[in-house]
């Protein structure tokens, strides 16, 4: 592949940088970004991963990433324009995801993207003054702006937007505030009827400016600041972020700290798929199911306690290796607990996949197509249950225990919510097998080494990716030999799979729509908010929603018996 | 006669969080769930603060969000309970730097309660949950 890539980048290469053996960054001049990203994604069938854009007081950079999902290399194009008004041509009608990104970068660093379909902000709100930009190196740690009276006031639907091909449409905005997301968003659904024909996307509710906080934290402090990030993925992103720095310092850990990585990471898959399946049971109705899958929850919630001492955040990760210890003695003790969890999964697998409601709600609903999903680059138990076959735990990650043990990457077929349900139930069985395997081979290894030491970080730059429960995590890191990140790029895998709802979305009907928006998982957290607005009147609430939604569960349960 | 008292059998709960990282959305989701199940005191979520006793701000408050916070507590019925929930939510936690942020939540409107932890534990809530009990009833 490293060939085939040299191949069809000839002639636009300047420099070609090999990292190690995974990571190649090649410097292109930006005349030649757009062809060299389309040869890439469309005849190299590289996934498009992220842009990171960069500061360098002298200049700007942007590096793009691709991914070869069958070997782990990841190329980052490499790609120079002026800090004042500088352009470079926008990817966003080759690769649909880079959509955001662009959006991002020209209101965080200032850098235009000639040709852009979407120049509005994403993240920032509509008083943020202009021409301020945040994540440029002249905008001080800690500076706050003045904020304008409407900075949090909903972008105003307009009567006339109400008809649509001559028939009365209505918007249904979901959110800012609602469960249905990782991070609050906003979601307007245009109606005809009972069909959803349009989705409207509004981010940056939950915007934290979590990059920027990094760049004033010490190395060791970002473990505990990229830990917040989700509270869901708290694993993930900590590991994601070690595997960046290690990445760039190249360094190897001891073998029992790989081990500990790996169960700490997999029981965290567990729970958040529990917590997932629980809440697509209460969408549809089934109220049980959450609150069976939630109560057995708690059991993985107890094994992470007892290895980390905390139930959510674990703080296990630290640069070189984990900060705490697995005891042999209590190995067979998690053991069990953990084999405790086959059976309850059986439950789960028996009472969702075998129940003809189930099938009839969610069958060939949110359909994501193969094209659509390598289009939209998204990840995980979004793009799996699409018949993409990448699992980063397959192929990237040098600092885990994935390549020593056995255990299955699963893939489904139709990209309907059905599949997505059933890729993410099988997937726990998978990392139950992972656990135990882990506990096995510790309970074989001393305690007690279980870091290097790692004195300084040297200039560099390194990449790390791991697979959250929602897909892949993606970090970024660049260091001057300092002790802080010059710059850390930080992507959630909600940031890619959340953009392919304007395609799932579309088409359904509303009572769908609820089930649908939560299939890429942005996982429901607090209680509901939702509003209709027809002609300045209230139509549905949250819900309502939910009402119609079960509703529909009923009426098909009825009419199956 | 202390007419707080009534509500302290069954206090009605609406969850507002700004930019919060999720955990302590679900801590408080875990809390309703069979091993904690604080219905055992009345407590519920509801969908709208018209019918909330108490509101629960959990997350920093960031420039998209604040206004929110202020809309909802002045259409909410009074009195209101007000938790912050988290540490983010007491005091912006790690968050006091960044450049999205706003003001803390109890400058933006009163906080009855504070409910320390990144996230509070289930029976640190509970334990929240009973002193907000006992100052309605006006015993603390």
């Amino acid at each position: 592949m490293i060939n085939k890539v040299k191949d069809i980048l000839q002639g636009k290469i300047i420099k070609w940088e090999e990292k190690s053996s995974k990571r190649h960054y090649i410097e292109i001049d930006k005349k030649d970004l757009r062809s060299a990203a389309e040869l890439l994604f469309r005849k190299l069938e590289l996934r498009f991963c992220i842009a990171t854009g960069l500061d360098n007081v002298k200049n700007m950079e942007v590096l793009y990433h691709f991914s070869d999902d069958k070997t782990g290399v990841v190329y980052s194009l490499r790609v120079f324009t002026d800090r004042d008004k500088g352009k470079i041509p926008s990817i966003a009608d080759i690769i649909k995801g880079a959509t955001w990104i662009e959006r991002e970068m020209r209101e965080l660093l200032g850098i235009e993207f000639t040709g852009a379909a979407d120049t509005s902000r994403l993240l920032l709100d509509p008083t943020w003054p202009e021409g301020v930009y945040p994540l440029r190196k002249d905008y001080e740690y800690g500076r706050k702006e003045p904020r304008g009276e409407d900075s949090c006031r909903r972008p105003n639907i307009k009567i006339e937007e109400l008809t649509k091909n001559g028939k009365k449409t209505k918007i249904i905005p979901i959110g800012p505030y609602h469960p249905l997301q990782e991070e609050p968003e906003f979601f307007e659904l245009m109606v005809q009827g009972e069909k959803v024909i349009d989705l409207n996307i509004n981010l940056g509710y939950n915007h934290r400016g979590i990059e920027k906080i990094a760049e004033g934290k010490h190395w060791d402090q970002v473990t505990f600041l990229v830990e917040r990030i989700c509270g869901i993925c708290s694993c993930s992103h900590p590991y994601a972020y070690v595997n960046a720095v290690e990445d760039l310092l190249g360094l190897e850990i001891p073998l029992r700290a790989k081990y500990v990585r790996t169960v700490i990471a997999e029981l965290e898959r567990i729970h958040s798929h529990l917590l997932w399946l629980g809440l697509a049971g209460h969408f549809l109705g089934y109220n049980t199911v959450w609150m069976w899958a939630w109560k057995y929850r708690e059991t993985v919630l107890d094994l992470c306690e007892q290895i980390s001492g905390n139930r959510n955040h674990y703080a296990m990760m630290r640069i070189g290796g984990v900060r705490k210890d697995i005891f042999n003695s209590e190995i067979d003790g998690m053991k069990e607990k953990a084999a405790s969890l086959v059976p309850i999964l059986d439950l789960f697998k028996g009472a969702v996949i075998d129940d003809p409601v189930i099938h009839a709600r969610t069958k060939n609903i949110g359909v994501l197509s193969k094209e659509e999903a390598i289009n939209y680059c998204v990840t995980g138990p979004t793009a799996r249950p699409s018949g993409l076959d990448q699992d980063i735990r397959k192929i990237d990650i040098l600092n885990g225990a994935y390549q020593l043990i056995e255990w299955d990457v699963i893939v489904c077929q139709n990209g309907d919510i059905f599949d997505k349900t059933v890729c993410r139930v099988l997937e726990m069985y998978e990392s139950v097998k992972i656990i135990t395997q882990c506990l096995d081979k510790l309970k074989g290894l001393k305690e007690g080494n279980i870091w290097e030491e790692v004195r300084e970080i040297p200039p560099g730059e390194g990449i790390g990716r791991y697979e959250a429960p929602r897909g892949e995590v993606w970090h970024y890191v660049r260091s001057d030999g300092g002790n802080t990140p010059v710059r850390h790029k930080i992507r959630a895998p909600s940031y890619m799979n959340v953009l392919s709802n304007e395609l799932a979305a579309v088409g359904g009907d509303v009572s769908d729509a609820a089930i649908t928006l939560a299939a890429v998982d942005p996982c429901y957290c607090c209680t509901e908010r939702m509003q209709a607005v027809e002609n300045g009147n209230v139509k549905y609430n949250w819900e309502e929603l939910l009402r119609l939604s079960e509703e529909k569960t009923k009426r098909l349960r009825g009419e199956l018996k | 006669m202390n007419k707080l008292k009534i509500l302290s059998k069954s206090i009605w709960v609406f969850h507002f969080a700004s930019a919060a990282c999720n955990n302590c959305d679900i801590e408080i989701l875990d809390v309703l769930t069979p091993r904690f199940d604080v219905e055992r005191f009345g407590v519920k979520l509801v969908g709208s603060i018209k019918h909330a006793d108490a509101m629960l701000v959990s997350g920093m408050m960031n420039r998209k969000g604040a206004e929110f916070l202020k809309d909802l507590y002045d259409q909410a019925p009074k009195p209101l309970a007000v938790i912050a929930f988290g540490s983010c939510a007491s005091s912006m936690g790690m968050f006091k730097v960044s450049y999205n942020r706003v003001i803390p939540v109890d400058e933006i409107i009163p906080v009855t309660a504070y409910i320390p932890g990144c996230p509070p534990r289930p029976e640190a809530i509970i334990d929240g949950i009973v002193k907000v009990v006992k100052k309605l009833r006006g015993e603390i």
